[in-house]
């Protein structure tokens, strides 16, 4: 669609306080204008590579810390053919390992992204081999049969594991650089947010016929918002958008209840924007001002009335208030951060076949008090086939865009990604991976 | 045929976007002397100077706020004097749809409906000698079911009886009072194309709706206003005209 209109967002220069988010662009990193081949999306070889030099190598999230409350509760979560055990320990930490059971192989604990409530230990269904919190066996029933005695590995495969930013994390590295170090910019960035005050809301899983790569380059540009997303273009502003690229770790800043440039103030607020406005306690009806100054009227009237409504923005910049503070983690989770809320994706690649992949959904969403936070019940996960639950319309839009994507990797008429400087982040999501990959 | 609109006064309300504007330029290409307002001096300012492109009449504006009767009296005070009278008043100004709150039913009464009463009443006593024309701009949301129950629809429909009386009360002094209910209107920055943009399904939908299949133009609005207001439907008093390309189905007997 053609720019209509010009229009240059105003963005905060000045990060709020000295835990702000940082605010400055970053150097615009020199990547080069390659075609992307598509192999990467469709080959099992590369698949099979990112499983060696990628997936086996960084850190990945799993579940939330209060998914893990008191010692013995744990939670299950999977990476390609991987089953991982998340368990909280007594001396309240947390430890990962791989979730099987050293006997014959059979999976520990049969369970999928829902917290377990306390164990005292975890005993196999298969012979009921038991081990500790700790991961160590516990018993071995009719240990005097074994003339070779127990395992000499004394229990559970443990793994690295460490916690961000109300996250736990672990990877299957077990070199792998500490967390911190890994996360570089994030948690800079993003703890002014705290996720921590933030309750998950929504937990689902969906098979989608495409690539995890596909999914991640959806969420990392928004120049297909005029395409796939043309309701967005009376929410947002898709053009003026500040990208930034960190070392592997990306964002952009995406200024909402705004209009694009590419459509012209309607008579009335549109839709969307009422809903922003409604969200903050203002009144549409009672709205005297021009569309155009909305975002800058609703910073105002979240700066001036959230404390009251008890919500904590004190570090946050205004344009935090109303935009969306996009984050990829490298190097499949993206955030769609706002002041009152966190809409997180996790992407996970099949097992097998380079033309599927796991989207997990995440909604967390901050309280209105502390008692609600309290109280709240965590809604239980469920996976779903491709076309059997609702996402919002927005998700629901790049889910039934991407398999038609898939399929068009897979065409011989197609070589590779042509990616522009709108689509920075995927090509810097690319290079990181090949650095990945070339190690 | 002729319109006989040459020299003839206008005053019409929110008249720089939209249909109001459409109005404003057909009333100035027929050879009118036009008066126009909006909330902001720029709108005016801009407006004024792109009609008067064309305009073989005066044309002229100044900034007011509807809502404010006072301001919104002396502009209609002022533009009168300035054009030496007026033969011809098109309340046009809404504040649109929405049914957020109770805020909604405050505003389509302070705009729509006092927009079009204030506007009337200072104007009748100017008409009472030479007689004039009053074409209020209705809906087809205030005669048939349309989106939601909402303020705009029922406040809309108060003007059509509203017109409707007032040509009773007022054909003595050959003044004569109209409405014109358009349907749904497609312009770039309408609320239509906000929809053909957004969802555009609905858009198609509404469109298939319609007896002519497809959607209606401020400037076919602007014909229908404008021959209601001159002197060529001079036999014509208290009509509801509904401007809408079939999308309606009741039958008006």
């Amino acid at each position: 669609m053609k720019i209509k209109r010009n229009q240059k967002i105003e963005r905060t220069s000045k990060k709020q306080g000295p835990n702000g988010t940082p605010v400055k662009a970053a150097p615009k990193p020199k990547m080069g204008t390659q075609i992307i081949p598509k192999e990467r999306y469709t080959s099992s070889d590369y698949m099979h590579q990112e499983w060696d030099k990628l997936w086996t190598k960084v850190w990945l999230l799993a579940c939330r810390e209060e998914d893990l409350p008191e010692p013995g509760d744990h939670y299950v979560t999977e990476i390609g053919v991987e089953s991982i055990l998340l368990v909280r320990q007594k001396d309240m930490s947390i430890r990962a390992f791989y979730n099987v059971c050293q006997h014959r192989g059979n999976k520990l604990v049969h369970s999928f992204e829902q917290p377990q409530e306390a164990a005292q230990s975890f005993k196999c269904k298969y012979h009921d081999w038991e081990y500790g919190l700790d991961g160590g066996f516990v018993d071995i029933p009719d240990l005097e049969t074994f003339p070779q005695g127990a395992p000499d590995c004394s229990g559970l495969a443990s793994l690295p594991c460490d916690t961000w930013g109300s996250f736990v994390w672990f990877s299957l590295n077990p070199d792998v650089e500490p967390l911190k170090d890994y996360l570089g910019i994030i948690p800079e960035h993003l703890n002014p947010y705290h996720f921590e005050r933030m309750v998950l809301t929504k937990t689902l899983t969906v098979e989608w016929d495409c690539n995890w790569k596909a999914s991640v380059d959806a969420f990392n540009e928004s120049y297909h918002v005029q395409g796939i997303h043309p309701q967005l273009l009376y929410y947002l502003d898709d053009k003026d958008i500040q990208i930034d690229c960190y070392e592997k770790h990306n964002r952009y800043l995406i200024a909402f209840s705004v209009l694009s440039p590419r459509v012209i103030a309607p008579g009335e607020i549109p839709a969307p924007i009422k809903v922003v406005m409604k969200g903050a306690g203002m009144d549409p009806a009672a709205y005297e001002g021009s569309v155009y100054d909305i975002r800058k009227d609703v910073q105002k009237f979240k700066r001036e009335n959230g404390p009251e409504q008890g919500k904590d923005y004190s570090e946050l910049n205004d344009d935090q208030l109303t935009d969306d503070y996009h984050y990829m983690i490298f190097p499949n989770i993206t955030m769609n951060v706002h002041a009152d809320d966190m809409m997180m994706f996790r992407q996970r690649p099949h097992p097998e076949d380079p033309n599927k992949m796991f989207f997990d959904y995440y909604m967390y969403e901050l309280p209105d008090n502390e008692f609600d936070q309290e109280e709240h019940i965590r809604p239980k996960h469920k996976t779903y086939k491709y076309g059997d639950v609702s996402l919002g319309l927005v998700i629901n839009q790049d889910a039934y865009n991407l398999p038609h994507v898939q399929k068009g990797m897979n065409s011989a008429g197609y070589k590779g990604l042509w990616i522009g400087d709108q689509e920075l982040r995927v090509r810097h999501f690319h290079k990181t991976l090949e650095d990945y990959l070339e190690k | 045929m002729d319109l006989g609109l040459r020299n003839k006064n206008v005053l019409i309300t929110g008249s720089t976007a939209g249909i109001g504007r459409r109005i404003a330029n057909l009333f100035a290409d027929e050879g009118a002397n036009v008066a126009i307002c909006s909330r902001t001096p720029e709108s005016v300012n801009k407006a004024v100077k792109e009609i008067s492109l064309t305009a073989d009449g005066r044309i002229i504006g100044a900034p007011c706020n509807i809502k404010d009767k006072e301001s919104y009296e002396s502009w209609v005070e002022n533009m009168v004097e300035q054009l030496g009278g007026v033969d011809i008043f098109i309340p046009n100004v809404s504040a649109g749809g929405g049914n957020d709150s109770e805020r909604n039913w405050w505003n389509n009464f302070e705009v729509d409906v006092l927009g079009t009463v204030r506007g009337v009443e200072a104007v009748l006593p100017h008409m009472e000698e030479k007689g004039g024309a009053i074409t209020m701009i209705c809906t087809t949301a205030a005669i048939e079911t349309f989106m939601e129950p909402q303020p705009y629809n029922a406040l809309k429909a108060s003007l059509i009886t509203y017109s409707k009386q007032l040509s009773q009360a007022h054909g003595k002094d050959n003044i004569r009072v109209n409405s014109v209910s358009p349907g749904p209107i497609h312009f770039e920055g309408g609320a239509w194309e906000m929809i053909k943009t957004s969802n555009q399904k609905f858009f198609e939908i509404t469109e298939k709706t319609h007896a002519l299949k497809r959607m209606g133009t401020p400037e076919e609005v602007a014909n229908c206003v404008v021959f209601l207001s001159s002197d060529a439907s001079s036999w014509v008093t208290g009509v509801n005209l509904v401007v809408d390309g079939g999308y309606t189905k009741r039958v008006q007997f």
